[in-house]
């Protein structure tokens, strides 16, 4: 099992969800079970370029990391926009 | 019954509401925070509220509510096929089918790209003979990307669909979609100097039908202001008198008098601000040719500037029009233009205004 934590606006894009526990074994697993993984995605799989995937704490670059149970994964918005 | 505009801003979507009078309003909102609302409408024919959703974060998306915007659904997986080589990335205009097809809707947006739904927003697929047009390659990105920002549905014959992309043209189609012909015969492209009057290539900002007089249609052009009386067929210039400028973005329709259209000029391409100092409306009623300029009610020192989506028309008697700022103020004339009240100040950029009829029983 690990939990996957995201940010207030994708939240309220799943209803009001902001923690997620989940069996997944690698990062992008667990992301596409969530209820906003087409915000996460694009339309070819890829990982929109301004999402940041934090793992226990640590930004991490490959979602195919093999995950140990208890892992937190962080979603964090890329500092941009106006 | 009363009055509503939908305001859609860089920072959410806002409700303008009024009684029949249209002289005082309440602001509501604002609704789905942290999303760029390019146009928000509500569908006529089912009451629902519509919003093309942009987020420079997590991409482009639509979202729809049927209670009034006490809830939102989010429209998911709106994707163009890997073959294209293509992504979504921004939903500009959301526009409702034919009446007779009350679960039908079309979203446009970049990179020239047209959406259909057959089940009320929930889902979108792309209509693939805009996608593979064969003119693409000759289509160029206008400021605002390759946007498919205008998606009319001839009333009277719900084959016959028009959209308008910039830099792209005019396109009619008269097969509910299967194919595309490009209506720009007459539209200067003065940015091509070697070939001013291409088939296409054409930068319309915005482009409408008359719902009375279907084969009329209006646009406004990064180069001038054009009329068609022959569902694009071949369009007339129409900018001088009056017109202090041809350069502009949105353009409004009087939905009972064919004749009548209002736009607001900017000074031109490279300093895009209401000219003289002053925002400005211009109205013509003798379907363009003469323009005269309502000021009664509107700022007489501003710099003002109004995007495509920018203007609305209702249906009430007498007409009411609306006008959203990018400074944060949406002005609206209870009477046709003759005079203004400012309805509110201060929102954030606003990317689009649409009226609509509001009931909240």
């Amino acid at each position: 099992m690990v939990l996957v934590l995201i940010p207030s606006l994708l939240a309220r894009e799943a209803g009001g969800q902001g923690r997620f526990e989940l069996e997944a074994a690698t990062a992008r697993e667990a992301l596409q079970q969530l209820p906003v993984r087409d915000l996460l995605f694009d339309e070819r799989g890829e990982l929109r370029p301004l999402v940041n995937v934090y793992v226990d704490r640590t930004q991490v670059d490959d979602l195919e990391t093999p995950l140990q149970a208890g892992t937190e994964i962080r979603l964090v918005a890329a500092v941009a926009g106006g | 019954m009363g009055a509503a505009v939908l305001v859609g801003t860089r920072k959410g979507l806002f409700v303008l509401t009024s009684d029949e009078t249209r002289r005082e309003w309440a602001v509501e909102g604002p609704h789905l925070t942290g999303w760029e609302v390019f146009h928000a409408m509500r569908d006529p024919r089912t009451g629902s509220l519509h919003a093309a959703t942009n987020n420079w974060v997590y991409g482009a998306t639509a979202h729809r509510s049927s209670d009034l915007g006490e809830t939102w659904e989010r429209s998911e997986g709106i994707g163009l096929p890997e073959e294209s080589e293509l992504t979504w990335e921004k939903s500009w205009h959301v526009e409702p089918g034919h009446p007779d097809e009350p679960e039908t809707l079309f979203l446009g947006g970049t990179p020239g790209a047209l959406f259909r739904s057959g089940d009320g927003g929930s889902t979108w697929e792309p209509v693939q003979s805009v996608i593979e047009h064969p003119t693409r390659e000759k289509w160029n990105p206008g400021a605002g990307g390759l946007c498919c920002h205008s998606i009319q549905v001839d009333p009277s014959d719900p084959q016959r669909l028009y959209i308008a992309i910039s830099a792209a043209g005019a396109f009619r189609s008269e097969d509910g979609g299967e194919t595309w012909e490009p209506k720009n015969s007459g539209v200067a492209a003065d940015f091509f100097p070697d070939n001013p009057f291409p088939e296409v290539g054409q930068c319309v900002h915005k482009l409408l039908l008359h719902p009375e007089r279907p084969e009329r249609l209006w646009q406004q052009n990064h180069c001038g202001v054009y009329r068609s009386d022959d569902r694009g067929d071949s369009w007339e210039r129409l900018e001088g008198n009056g017109l202090p400028s041809g350069f502009g973005f949105p353009i409004a329709l009087d939905p009972a008098d064919p004749d009548a259209a209002y736009v607001v000029p900017e000074e031109g391409a490279e300093n895009r601000v209401t000219p003289d100092g002053r925002l400005g409306i211009y109205r013509t009623r003798d379907g363009g040719a003469s323009w005269e300029l309502l000021t009664d009610g509107l700022p007489q020192q501003a710099w003002a500037s109004v995007m495509r989506e920018g203007m609305s028309f209702d249906r009430l008697d007498p007409a009411g029009v609306y006008l959203g700022t990018q400074s944060g103020s949406v002005f609206v004339s209870p009477d046709g233009g003759g005079s203004w009240v400012e309805a509110a100040r201060f929102l954030p950029t606003i990317l689009s205004v649409e009226a609509c009829e509001w009931s909240s029983s």
